[in-house]
């Protein structure tokens, strides 16, 4: 039997009521749908409000849904066997300040069931992990975000976590924390873990994701591979020709997107349908083609792209 | 050592990082002044004052940290953002709300104890008797305690610190004068008047129950039944209003 998914989210939606009488009412998220393989790092895209943060609260028991259903390895969020095989690093996580890193760690590892040498032991394993044996003995609240950041990370793995699920992960730090972060879920995925991590910030997806869900307005308006989804959305092939005049190529009837003759040659955009007859052509008349690359979005693009098409379409946000 | 001890000596720890044993050393103080002061005014009646100024003032200090460390109980970790690390941890919401109300308590027991081996210490050195009721007294203010931490701990479930405290504190005063309330009520022609004393009484904790202090001052005679039943009522009472926010604590997002 196949073992379950470490996430599965079916119809997935949250519909908060804010205010004294609770009669405001602010949609977060709507008929969500998401299922993780294991050992796969996982993305959720979208800008601030997106509803990847409440994706995240009501996996990790922290929010009721309003409908649908997700669950953990198969079983729902509520369930402490589910919980205890996942490792949370919060958004701008807070650790008990008045506790030294060490001492925070362990008490985490004690909250996940551990104890004795085999938690002293991990504790001192993940701390070197996150570069943080130096600093163990330091009360939190002389750490800097970094630091704080990296303690967060070390509570998360101490229990040996099959998923780990990370919000914001890398926000705010300084371009070095955000390397060793991303180092050390690159680690984790080496060693077989899940990872689900939201962001806003798309070099870490670029870098780290093997798939990428992007939420706007509570709802997925794109999922797929980062390569998947930036092929799917290639603009227009790239022709440069030597060796041929402009006219010879306008006459072969197929429509330029755009056409600029420089020095000894001709740069030409065509559509991807295109690009093969026009290739052939060029050929079959003695031209040259010296380059040819199909232009493609950024995941940058593609992601304002997605928020765009968002934006003409129904979205979440406050519905009374 | 499991989930839920290691909360509550985490709550112990957290109270003595944040330098709350101080209050020990505030009592000695207080303590020492005040007998020096009564033995240069008194005659006479030094038994009787050093027993009310001693359980007074620890009283005094016990209900006000009781009152502070349960009211910001879990409205602190909601603001400070740690409910997010904690919660998210397998162990059940009601595990974590009781294992930091024990960490509380443990805060107030160890420093009742501190304070409690001080008085008696100074009663001892000034040759002052130690009656069954003065042992009374000091037990039942633990009981107390436990009902006014409560409070603080429901209200702070679904509140913030300033509303908990507000409240723990107006049920403090309330709490002292519900059974003056209900004898009032009672005496009154206007039926719904009665009700009224009635429902205050049962909705509000007796605390005059757990006030043994006259009893020491005077060397007054305390029953041991008395006593039982008025721990029975305490840790009824606080049983009650922890399940009830354990009921709101579980019903909780934390968005």
């Amino acid at each position: 039997m196949d073992s379950p998914s470490p996430i599965e989210i079916r119809n997935l939606s949250k519909t908060y009521r804010l205010g004294f009488l609770m009669n405001r009412q602010v949609r977060a998220l709507q008929s969500l749908d998401l299922s993780l393989m294991p050992g796969q790092v996982y993305g959720l895209l979208g800008p601030n409000g997106a509803g990847k943060s409440t994706t995240i609260k009501i996996l990790l028991n922290l929010v009721q849904p309003s409908e649908g259903e997700a669950r953990l390895f198969g079983l729902p969020p509520s369930d402490r066997e589910a919980r205890r095989r996942v490792g949370y690093v919060p958004e701008n996580p807070a650790p008990y300040e008045y506790l030294t890193g060490r001492e925070f760690v362990t008490l985490s590892g004690r909250l996940n069931g551990l104890s004795g040498k085999e938690l002293d032991d991990r504790v001192s394993e993940v701390l070197g992990m996150v570069q943080m044996t130096r600093a163990a003995n330091l009360q939190i609240r002389r750490y800097s975000k970094g630091m704080v950041q990296r303690v967060a990370l070390a509570q998360a793995l101490v229990s040996k976590p099959a998923l780990l699920i990370l919000d914001e992960p890398t926000s705010g730090l300084d371009p070095v924390g955000r390397r060793q972060i991303r180092d050390l879920i690159l680690e984790e995925r080496h060693r077989g873990t899940t990872v689900l991590f939201c962001t806003h910030i798309i070099p870490d997806v670029e870098a780290l994701c093997d798939r990428v869900a992007v939420l706007v307005g509570g709802r997925r308006v794109r999922e797929g591979s980062v390569a998947e989804l930036v092929s799917a959305q290639t603009t227009h092939v790239e022709m440069t020709v030597e060796g041929l005049p402009l006219e010879h190529i306008q006459a072969m009837g197929i429509t330029l997107e755009m056409a600029r003759p420089l020095e000894n040659r001709v740069l030409l955009h065509v559509r991807e349908s295109d690009a093969q007859p026009l290739l052939k052509h060029v050929l079959e008349q003695g031209g040259r083609v010296t380059q040819l690359h199909p232009a493609r979005f950024s995941l940058e693009e593609l992601f304002l792209r997605a928020l765009e098409e968002a934006k003409q379409g129904p979205v979440g946000g406050e519905i009374s | 050592m499991g989930p839920f001890i290691a909360l509550a000596l985490n709550g112990f720890r957290e109270a003595r990082r944040n330098r709350v044993t101080l209050l020990v050393a505030i009592f000695a103080l207080a303590m020492l002044m005040s007998t020096t002061l009564v033995l240069e005014i008194t005659v006479g009646t030094f038994d009787r004052v050093i027993t009310d100024v001693g359980l007074g003032a620890m009283s005094l200090m016990l209900v006000l940290l009781a009152i502070f460390l349960s009211s910001g109980l879990i409205s602190r970790e909601i603001e400070r953002r740690t409910i997010f690390l904690m919660v998210s941890k397998p162990l059940s919401r009601g595990a974590f709300l009781v294992g930091r109300l024990a960490g509380n308590m443990l805060t107030v027991t160890v420093l009742q104890l501190l304070m409690a081996a001080l008085f008696f210490a100074m009663m001892s050195f000034y040759e002052s008797p130690i009656s069954p009721a003065h042992l009374a007294a000091v037990g039942m203010l633990w009981f107390e305690l436990w009902v006014l931490s409560a409070v603080g701990f429901l209200m702070s479930s679904f509140s913030s610190q300033m509303v908990s405290a507000f409240v723990t504190v107006s049920v403090y005063f309330a709490g002292h004068l519900s059974s003056d309330i209900y004898k009032l009520a009672s005496k009154s022609e206007s039926g719904a008047i009665q009700a009224l004393g009635k429902a205050v009484y049962y909705v509000l904790p007796d605390l005059s129950r757990f006030n043994y202090r006259p009893h020491a001052t005077y060397y007054a005679p305390v029953t041991s039944s008395e006593l039982l039943s008025a721990a029975a009522y305490g840790m009824a009472f606080t049983g009650v209003l922890v399940a009830l926010a354990v009921v709101l604590f579980n019903r909780r997002d934390f968005r």
